[in-house]
């Protein structure tokens, strides 16, 4: 499964967001994503990917592209 | 601050999530109709503990991630999720639309003891298996007792005075007083209020099991909540919410709702006596009684009913109806419907006050079920096998909780 798969999944199973709705240019606040939601997600998807995300900032101003990107750096680091 | 002596609330509506039935109606007939609980589950978190039973809500009678989608309940714990479920019932069952109402005149006013406790213990575990980086940011949000309050405000978009009231397993009595009191005061037309609590945790139960106040009847929990009766060994936690929709007489009376009963008195206690037992002499329940009594204006000899906090230990279920016979006589025919819901701890006094209120409206006593052999000692009337119709004016619900806290209702037909 492609990183951005694995966050799309993650967005529509544990935050009730519908899958239509996860593209890359829509900003995460637009899924009602805000910073308590972030933070959970940024522990879901460590979990998920086995990665470490902890200096990685997260605002609900990103995009669903630019947390898939950053996720994906890491993921190569 | 206390409402006007005969401040008569008018009750409009109710809802109910118990381990008898998920909805008022579902509820009310297993309470008054069953002859032994269908709640009472052995779930896996309680695996070896003196009493490893619970009586649990039926999943296929409520999914919650169906009814309320994950969106909302990742930001509630258990306790919140059936607070808003029975929120969700009363405030259609009063006929209020959350969409047109004046939402700055709307209270939540939510009685829990314990809070989210499973989520809170779910964190531990986590902090100590895994350490701080696997904590989850939620809990700050989601284990407060007011967490219930905040998802069902949230739920309805009421925007009045939200407030959570915590007295053990008074919680929900207390929470329905102060509610009153607020109408009254005028600081609302009207309040959602009640109790809920959801606690299949295993520390806290391992606690209690050491305390020795749970039943230890493993080969026979269905049998093991069992009020009044002589052969009782102490109370069976359970989960649920039940909560009324209380309006200021005037505005339910313009909005030409259904008033279903009053709640016309209240009173509230501490025992300042023991952090857990009852003063044996029962006084500070009795002063509560008392309290709510002349608050109501009502005579002792007009109660008609009592939904007791009826608990099943060996104490409770002694000092309490000494003071019941104490104050009201022979004349109440007394019930405790724990055995078909559990002790709901902060919930039990929102779902036993919609039961009184069922009762009241329906003239029917439900019977104490598991009630074999009534306790000699025990020197009031208690309905036991079968409900019992009866004319019935004026009723009381008692509540007793750890802490020393009393706290009693007078309440009225619509």
């Amino acid at each position: 499964m492609e990183i951005a798969e694995h966050v799309s999944a993650l967005l529509t199973q544990k935050f009730g967001v519908a899958a239509a709705a996860v593209r890359p240019e829509v900003p995460l606040r637009q899924l009602r994503m805000d910073s308590l939601a972030l933070e959970e997600l940024r522990l879901l998807i460590e979990d998920r990917l086995r990665v470490d995300l902890e200096d990685v900032e997260l605002t609900s101003r990103d995009t669903v592209g630019q947390l898939v990107a950053a996720v994906r750096d890491r993921v190569a680091a | 601050m206390s409402a006007a002596p005969g401040f008569a609330a008018a009750v409009t509506g109710l809802g109910l999530v118990t381990a008898a039935g998920v909805g008022v109606e579902r509820a009310w007939r297993e309470v008054t109709t069953a002859t032994a609980p269908r709640g009472v589950v052995r779930p896996a978190e309680l695996s070896g503990l003196s009493c490893d039973f619970f009586y649990a809500v039926d999943g296929a009678e409520l999914d919650t991630d169906a009814v309320l989608g994950v969106a909302e309940t990742r930001l509630m714990d258990r306790f919140s999720q059936l607070a808003v479920v029975a929120a969700r019932e009363a405030v259609a069952d009063a006929g209020l639309d959350p969409g047109v109402w004046d939402a700055g005149r709307v209270a939540v006013v939510i009685g829990s003891a314990h809070g989210g406790l499973p989520f809170y213990d779910a964190q531990q575990a986590a902090l100590t298996e895994q350490g701080p980086r696997r904590v989850s940011p939620k809990l700050g949000a989601l284990v407060p007792v007011n967490g219930a309050v905040s998802a069902v405000c949230r739920d309805l978009g009421a925007r009045g005075p939200g407030l959570a009231v915590t007295t053990a397993c008074s919680s929900g009595t207390d929470a329905i007083g102060t509610a009153r009191t607020l109408l009254s005061a005028g600081l609302c037309d009207v309040a959602v209020a009640g109790g809920a609590e959801s606690v299949c945790a295993r520390l806290l139960i391992a606690s209690a099991c050491r305390l020795r106040a749970l039943s230890t009847r493993r080969d026979d929990p269905a049998a093991a909540c069992r009020p009044f009766d002589v052969d009782r060994d102490g109370f069976v936690i359970g989960e649920g919410a039940g909560l009324l929709v209380l309006e200021r007489p005037e505005h339910a009376r313009a909005r030409g709702a259904r008033v279903r009963a009053r709640v016309l008195g209240y009173g509230a206690t501490n025992d300042a006596y023991a952090p857990v037992a009852p003063d044996p002499e029962g006084t500070g329940v009795e002063r509560a009684l008392r309290a709510a009594l002349a608050d109501a204006g009502v005579s002792p000899s007009d109660i008609g009913h009592v939904n007791a906090h009826g608990t099943s230990t060996v104490v409770n279920d002694l000092v309490e109806s000494s003071v019941l016979h104490r104050v009201l006589g022979d004349g109440p025919l007394v019930t405790s419907t724990k055995a078909m819901t559990g002790h709901t701890l902060g919930a039990a006094g929102g779902i036993e006050t919609a039961l009184t209120v069922l009762a009241l409206e329906r003239r029917l006593v439900p019977p104490t079920v598991n009630l074999d052999t009534l306790d000699p000692l025990v020197p009031v009337e208690v309905v036991a096998k079968a409900a019992r119709p009866a004319r019935l004016e004026y009723a009381v619900k008692t509540s007793l909780g750890f802490g020393g806290h009393n706290a009693a209702l007078v309440l009225a037909g619509g």
